[in-house]
């Protein structure tokens, strides 16, 4: 099924429980929005949809601070 | 010495003025101020306080994100002689409700988008005063704007009772609702003392903090820099990637993290080395490291002293183990900090001797005032020790709950929780040693062990595990099989999809990966 824009931002809103405004240039990790323990998740998520490995050095917030970016990151490892 | 340990928090930061005015105390992301500007931004907040008719004594909610403004709404409250009650950023608006009303709070100092959530169900009292940080539209009632306050009037600082009340740490109630620990202005200035005795701490030092204030070993990062006069780094990520980045970037002397962060940050460096020229000293605490992780420390931070730590939030910090012990005594708790008296005891025999388990129990000027309006409660916890009446008469003592073992040189080593403890087919088994020897597989990255009451066995063990890419059950099974003694070995193997729930001071929530455990059995 992939890694999209939308069951990304549909998995933040849902299992990470933001119910803020969300898009993709939205900052999740720099403004606090999420924590470790989501990261944990997103990354899991991440890894599943779209059938890759998330070395731990490349969880940054380059990589990861919003939707745009991990999308891109992803991208980035085919 | 002892007249070292009578002064107030308000003390902490302002006795580093005027001699280290221009130093700089702390440091965020793109912003430092030096103790002057600190002690400025904090008097700002106390005459904010002061004008809102908040009296000494009275509690302050403390809700912000790691940084600047946080320490010096803390240090704020404490100049008027206010309590601190800092609140976990983390932490829901619910729980944070709770938190206010169960301490009658009588401020708030905490982001816009807080407030807007403390509404309806989760609305505090008519007449709380709120200090808002950050955008704030729109505000309410009693809200002003973190500028609001304009300079500091450099008012007289409140003289409280060293002995009294400074702050409340509420730990997150795994069982029912979260507790509030007392602590008072000594018992965190004696913890700064000692911690800063035993790490060698100076004015040169630059701690990172990446803990939480609202944690007691978080708060040691803080009030150690300002007792020596050094710097706090605050980096309130906990991405490892950022974490050693700004380590590197900010040349920090010291890391303190607990072990679900240690895991992380020691399998980034395997994957990607970098050098930390100016590392001195790392430091775990909050439950013991996996044993696989631990032999790994030495070799991604080489010549670092590395310190292992024991603390009850209710007597601030207990024990270490020196880093010269380190190779030898890898995972040992080590000894009482300087002055704190720890002891095992044998309930009804007395002190526990070389080879002997026993609870360990702490005295000293470290043991809190107890749960805050719960006299039944801290009755129970802090309480005179008749195994140790020759030595401390009726004095009270911390009863931690926690089973040690006392190796030939008194070095202790933590066993389990007593009431974890699991018992089976005759044998007293504890989880930890269940959990040691699975992290030994290398397949998994979470392990909890726990009993479940079994017709047969007294008890059957239980592991909940999250495996790695490379493991799966019948891999763990045969590593279990090859490596552990027919009794400790998990008669059933639970696989938790993706990391277990931590708590808000990052450790894991074993009580709730228990229960889903369990539940997911019937």
């Amino acid at each position: 099924m992939g890694l999209s824009k939308d069951n990304l931002i549909l998995y933040i809103r849902s299992e990470l429980n933001i119910d803020m405004p969300l898009n993709g240039d939205t900052e999740l990790f720099s403004t606090g929005m999420l924590d470790s323990v989501a990261m944990v998740g997103l990354i899991a998520f991440v890894e599943d949809k779209a059938g890759v490995r998330v070395q731990p050095g490349d969880v940054t917030l380059e990589n990861f601070d919003t939707v745009d970016a991990i999308l891109a990151y992803v991208q980035s490892l085919d | 010495m002892s007249d070292d340990f009578d002064r107030s928090m308000w003390r902490l930061l302002a006795d580093n003025l005027p001699a280290r005015a221009g130093k700089i105390a702390a440091v965020d992301q793109g912003r430092a101020v030096s103790y002057a500007q600190l002690a400025a931004e904090a008097g700002r907040v106390a005459d904010w306080l002061a004008r809102r008719s908040i009296r000494p004594g009275d509690r302050v909610i403390v809700h912000l994100r790691k940084g600047i403004d946080e320490v010096a709404a803390m240090f704020g409250a404490w100049k008027i002689g206010a309590v601190v009650v800092n609140v976990n950023i983390r932490w829901t608006p619910a729980q944070l409700a709770y938190v206010a009303r169960d301490s009658r709070a009588r401020a708030a100092i905490l982001p816009g988008k807080v407030l807007e959530a403390l509404a309806g169900d989760h609305a505090l009292p008519q007449g709380t005063a709120y200090l808002v940080q950050g955008k704030a539209k729109g505000l309410v009632q009693g809200a002003d704007p973190w500028g609001a306050p304009a300079a500091d009037l450099a008012s007289a600082p409140d003289e409280p009772d060293p002995r009294g009340l400074a702050m409340i740490i509420y730990t997150s109630g795994s069982t029912g609702a979260p507790k509030g620990v007392m602590l008072s202005h000594r018992n965190i200035r004696v913890g700064a003392i000692s911690v800063a005795d035993y790490l060698g701490l100076d004015e040169s030092d630059r701690l990172l903090s990446v803990l939480p204030y609202s944690f007691d070993a978080g708060l040691n990062q803080l009030t150690t820099m300002m007792l020596v006069g050094g710097t706090v780094v605050h980096q309130p990520l906990t991405m490892p990637a950022e974490i050693i980045r700004m380590a590197q970037a900010e040349a920090v002397t010291g890391i303190a993290g607990v072990p679900p962060l240690w895991n992380q940050i020691v399998r980034l460096l395997v994957d990607r080395p970098t050098e930390l020229p100016a590392l001195r000293r790392i430091t775990n605490t909050g439950g013991k490291i996996p044993p696989n992780i631990l032999e790994l420390l030495p070799q991604v931070f080489p010549g670092v002293d590395i310190y292992l730590m024991y603390g009850l939030t209710e007597a601030f910090r207990s024990t270490y183990l020196p880093p010269a012990k380190f190779a030898a005594k890898m995972g040992s708790i080590g000894r009482q900090i300087p002055n704190a008296q720890v002891f095992a005891i044998k309930h009804g025999q007395g002190i526990a001797g070389p080879g002997e388990q026993g609870e360990l129990v702490h005295a000293g000027p470290l043991v809190s005032l107890g749960y805050w309006e719960k006299p039944e409660v801290t009755a129970q916890k802090i309480r005179p020790c008749p195994e140790l009446a020759h030595l401390l008469g009726d004095q009270p003592v911390v009863w931690s709950g926690d089973l040690v073992r006392v190796d030939e040189d008194g070095d202790l080593w933590f066993v389990s929780r007593m009431d974890e403890m699991i018992k089976t087919l005759g044998f007293r088994l504890s989880p930890t040693e269940v959990e040691d020897a699975i992290s030994q597989s290398g397949l998994v990255t979470d392990v909890v062990a726990f009993g479940v009451e079994d017709a047969d066995l007294g008890q059957a063990v239980h592991a909940v595990v999250t495996y790695l890419p490379q493991g799966d059950e019948t891999a763990l099974a045969a590593h279990c099989a090859r490596t552990m003694p027919h009794y400790m070995r998990p008669l059933r193997y639970h696989s938790w999809p993706g990391a277990m729930p931590r708590t808000a001071s990052g450790k894991l929530d074993r009580p709730a990966i228990i229960s889903a455990a369990k539940a997911a059995l019937n």
